[in-house]
């Protein structure tokens, strides 16, 4: 029997704002109560890890990245689809919405060095995932403690100016890292720190770095084949003594200072208005407003960080329930919800070109945006014309590719995906194509299918 | 339902394509004003004098001296072993230079002083990786130590006074999202896919659809179809089955050549880096010049008559090393050419200071010294061709670069009276991309006050 309208629209937020898109009958499965499925998701913070044994730990994943282009390569592939089968199991799929939203968050290119490529797959896994409804100072402190960010953002060769190996080089320190930690990862722009804050903080972080093949080769600068493309403390590169940030002594402490700082910064209330801000515009609008940030930057502040009970607070928004579904899916998105929708597998190896093509036409491929600050989240930057004309032609690619002669028909599965929230003109449109391949095709651009 | 087989075939041939393209991408700040209506033919306010400018980024770093031969330089053919191009074989350019003879169109256009070369050229930053310098080709930076920061050309759309052509036609990225165009200023994109569009049997029930409960939609889509369609179009004597490059070669010809079309375009060619088998004359890198030469004979054809209002300018990140290596191949060095084409180039000319190749020449004893500093090539053109004025150059689009003459000589009628005056720095431009939370806590703060 069919929802009410009201209540198969709560499942389409459920599924669509929160989710990664229904699969056949979802909104009769959680259609008496979307939220507290929702909420349910919640409570299983272990469906976010992925258990499969065949891909590397952190010290496999470090040492492999050091050695040869074609293994890390290799391995990051199979990070990737890994990634994909994982967001197929859940019903709502909230968690795996978390994962990507988190790794966005530390968003790095593989492009950039040997040493991300190898390993984002295994940062995501073991430091994303085990937090994405935990503490985000372990996430913080993890992400910054590990190859794939001290490669990404520079800080490898970073010298402290007054050290004994900077004295006896000459060399100097990087602010990358540290900038973007200020800038991007916590507090974010208007946060209320200076360039000397940036610079102070760049000073802490000299000396974090990790072996390169060649340190381990050569048993140079600490590294050594036990080692080999892990996270390292130099202490001989590092800054001496104390120094001042943003009003607050950090005295001399090796590693522990620059951990320090993190660990302040990660529970600093502009990092929980920051991160409720990029929670609320990434999930409900593009015009975050203060009665939605404040509660949640309240509940990140409160619980000391705890992104569990900050999540608990963004799906808790009057807003979140209200608000018309006026987002565009991003095109990776699309992607998994294409699969669910119609109970595709993730291809194959040798077809999983029809998964990365259609994001390299649409600028949204896994783990390889160059810069620093992540995919937008806002919507302008997915909805426009050159995007929509690939998305259409990119749907039929997919009917094309992974259409069954034993797929429901088109107007058939509209129903068991929307129930009741699939509007008249959307009903009375699937029944205008003369075959099953283009009705599908327009299923999967339907606004129903497009907007989240 | 098609076999999923052919699309297989296709796809091999189409995917080989993009695989061409290193992966490499940057995605745009604002895209709100994409293909907007001033965009499309029907514009009254069309002019069709407007300077255009293409810039094509070869990523992998494309080894100048078989690009442009030093066939003068008595050290390249020791240092080049089997991978030396013979004087013979080569396109001669001057007393100095021969042309790779792959570049057929653009020698015919050497001779017709429609093309130049710029020798022993780099970007500012020596450091060779693919990354850092392609970053730096394209953020337009003194050197390393930025991240997260905007494209030059974005810059220039900032910058530029609102009633420039250049901002209101706007620029247009073809394929992958570069770099260069990123920023606050809103640029247009097409990508030139292979996937085969959607017929009308779905295309007619999906945008009433749209056009009935989600305008915006129908809007975008309705204009995505249009814009490709335009940069699609051929005419009979035009090969329809080319590669995806040459396609978006054709793409930028039609979309510049419109009267209210876009003024810039930038498109990127990947695969030039070639650590080993890169052939000579002929060869693994013969083919791929030889695709970039009929690239722009294509490019040449679509824009019509708008070419000789036009600038093409072909950049890389770096060169390669001066001896090829052990496996017939070269690495990563500093020192190598851009090449520019269009109508408005001063042509028929061989541009740059020969370091030359002696051993004691050469840069830590590895690769061609850069006498040029890229940037003085992006300049000059700026500035001769688009008419930027002097200070806006020096500090917002190529910031702290006052010492980096421009190259003005490199466009055609240099001599002509600018209307810009060289201390003019224009509107204020950002070089880090401003975040959503800074517009929202700005407004937090307005509202508190």
């Amino acid at each position: 029997m069919a929802l009410e309208v009201a209540a198969a629209r709560q499942a389409r937020i459920a599924f669509q704002r929160f989710g990664l898109g229904p699969k056949p009958g979802g909104p009769q499965r959680i259609g008496t109560d979307p939220k507290a499925a929702l909420l349910d998701e919640l409570d299983r913070p272990n469906a976010a890890l992925i258990t499969s044994g065949s891909l590397p730990g952190y010290r496999e994943a470090c040492a492999d990245s050091q050695r040869d282009f074609a293994l890390p390569y290799e391995v990051f592939q199979q990070e990737r689809r890994a990634r994909l089968v994982q967001a197929l199991k859940p019903e709502i799929g909230l968690l795996e919405r978390l994962v990507t939203f988190w790794s966005n968050h530390f968003s790095m290119t593989v492009w950039k060095d040997q040493a991300i490529l190898g390993t984002i797959g295994q940062l995501e896994r073991d430091v994303i995932r085990p937090n994405v409804l935990g503490s985000f100072t372990q996430m913080l402190l993890g992400v910054m403690r590990h190859p794939a960010m001290i490669a990404y953002l520079d800080n490898d060769d970073s010298i402290g100016p007054r050290s004994p190996i900077g004295k006896s080089w000459g060399a100097g320190f990087n602010e990358n890292l540290a900038r973007e930690i200020l800038e991007l990862h916590t507090m974010g722009v208007g946060g209320g720190y200076t360039e000397a804050d940036v610079t102070a903080f760049a000073r802490i972080l000299t000396g974090w770095s990790y072996v390169r093949g060649w340190e381990a080769d050569n048993e140079w600068n600490g590294g050594n084949d036990e080692n080999r493309g892990q996270f390292i403390f130099r202490a001989d590169w590092h800054e001496p003594g104390g120094i001042d940030l943003m009003g607050k002594r950090y005295p001399a402490a090796g590693q522990d200072q620059g951990e320090g700082v993190l660990r302040d910064l990660a529970v600093h209330p502009k990092t929980a208005e920051h991160l409720a801000f990029k929670l609320v515009l990434h999930f409900l609008t593009d015009e975050p407003t203060e009665a939605m940030v404040a509660p949640v930057a309240d509940a990140f502040l409160s619980s000391g960080g705890d992104l569990g009970a900050t999540t608990r607070a963004l799906v808790d928004l009057p807003e979140a329930w209200s608000l018309p579904l006026k987002k565009l899916r991003t095109p990776y998105e699309l992607a998994l919800a294409q699969y669910r929708a119609t109970g595709t597998d993730v291809p194959e190896p040798d077809d999983f070109w029809t998964f990365t093509e259609p994001m390299r036409a649409l600028d949204n491929l896994p783990w390889e945006y160059g810069p620093p600050d992540g995919y937008p989240d806002e919507t302008a930057a997915w909805l426009n014309p050159d995007a929509m004309r690939v998305r259409l032609d990119t749907s039929l690619l997919f009917v094309d590719m992974f259409g069954e002669d034993d797929w429901p028909v088109p107007g058939d599965l509209a129903r068991d995906l929307f129930d009741s929230a699939l509007s008249q003109p959307s009903k009375v449109a699937l029944r205008k194509p003369a075959d099953n391949r283009a009705a599908m095709a327009l299923l999967l651009m339907l606004p129903e299918f497009q907007r989240r | 339902m098609r076999d999923p087989n052919d699309l297989r075939r296709a796809a091999a041939e189409g995917c080989a394509e993009s695989r061409l393209l290193i992966t490499r991408r940057a995605m745009l700040g604002v895209t709100a004003g994409l293909f907007s209506a001033a965009y499309l033919p029907r514009d009254a306010m069309a002019a069709d004098g407007d300077a255009r400018l293409l810039v094509v980024v070869l990523r992998g770093g494309t080894d100048g001296l078989s690009v442009v031969v030093p066939t003068g330089d008595r050290d390249y053919a020791r240092l080049r072993g089997d991978i030396a191009i013979p004087t013979s074989a080569t396109i001669k350019l001057d007393s100095d230079f021969g042309l790779h003879p792959a570049l057929k169109t653009f020698g015919k256009l050497f001779a017709r002083n429609e093309a130049a070369v710029v020798h022993a050229t780099c970007v500012p930053l020596r450091n060779r990786s693919h990354f850092d310098c392609q970053d730096n080709l394209e953020n337009g930076l003194p050197g390393i130590g930025a991240v997260n920061s905007t494209g030059w050309l974005n810059r220039l759309l900032s910058a530029l006074p609102s009633g420039d052509p250049v901002v209101k036609r706007g620029a247009i990225q073809v394929g992958e999202a570069p770099l260069i165009l990123r920023g606050p200023a809103p640029v247009l994109g097409w990508s030139p896919t292979w996937f085969s569009p959607a017929g009308r049997d779905i295309r007619r029930p999906l945008l009433s659809v749209y056009d009935e409960i989600d305008r915006p939609l129908y809007s975008a889509l309705t204009r995505g179809i249009e814009a490709n369609n335009l940069a699609l179009k051929s005419d009979a004597s035009d090969d329809a089955d080319v590669s995806a490059l040459r396609k978006g070669f054709r793409g930028a010809g039609h979309l510049l050549a419109e009267a209210s079309g876009p003024r810039i375009a930038v498109l990127s060619v990947g695969n030039w880096d070639t650590h080993s088998g890169q052939g000579a004359a002929e060869g693994f890198l013969a083919d791929r010049l030889a695709e970039l030469d009929e690239a722009i004979a294509d490019f040449r054809k679509a824009v019509g008559s708008a070419w000789k209002k036009t600038v093409v300018i072909c950049a890389t990140e770096f060169g390669r090393t001066a001896r090829v290596n052990g496996d017939s191949g070269t690495d990563h060095g500093v020192g190598t050419v851009a090449l520019l084409a269009g109508g408005a180039v001063a042509g028929g000319k061989v541009y740059g200071d020969w370091p030359g190749l002696a051993p004691s020449k050469l840069f830590e004893d590895s690769d061609l010294k850069a006498t040029t500093d890229l940037r003085a090539v992006f300049k000059g053109v700026l500035r001769g061709h688009l008419d930027v004025p002097a200070g806006m150059l020096d500090k917002s689009i190529f910031p702290e670069s006052a010492k980096i003459t421009p190259l003005t000589t490199l466009v055609a009628g240099d001599d002509r009276q600018r209307t810009s005056s060289a201390a003019e720095t224009g509107r204020p431009v950002r070089q880090r991309p401003l975040p959503p939370i800074a517009r929202y806590r700005a407004k937090q703060a307005g509202a508190s006050l």
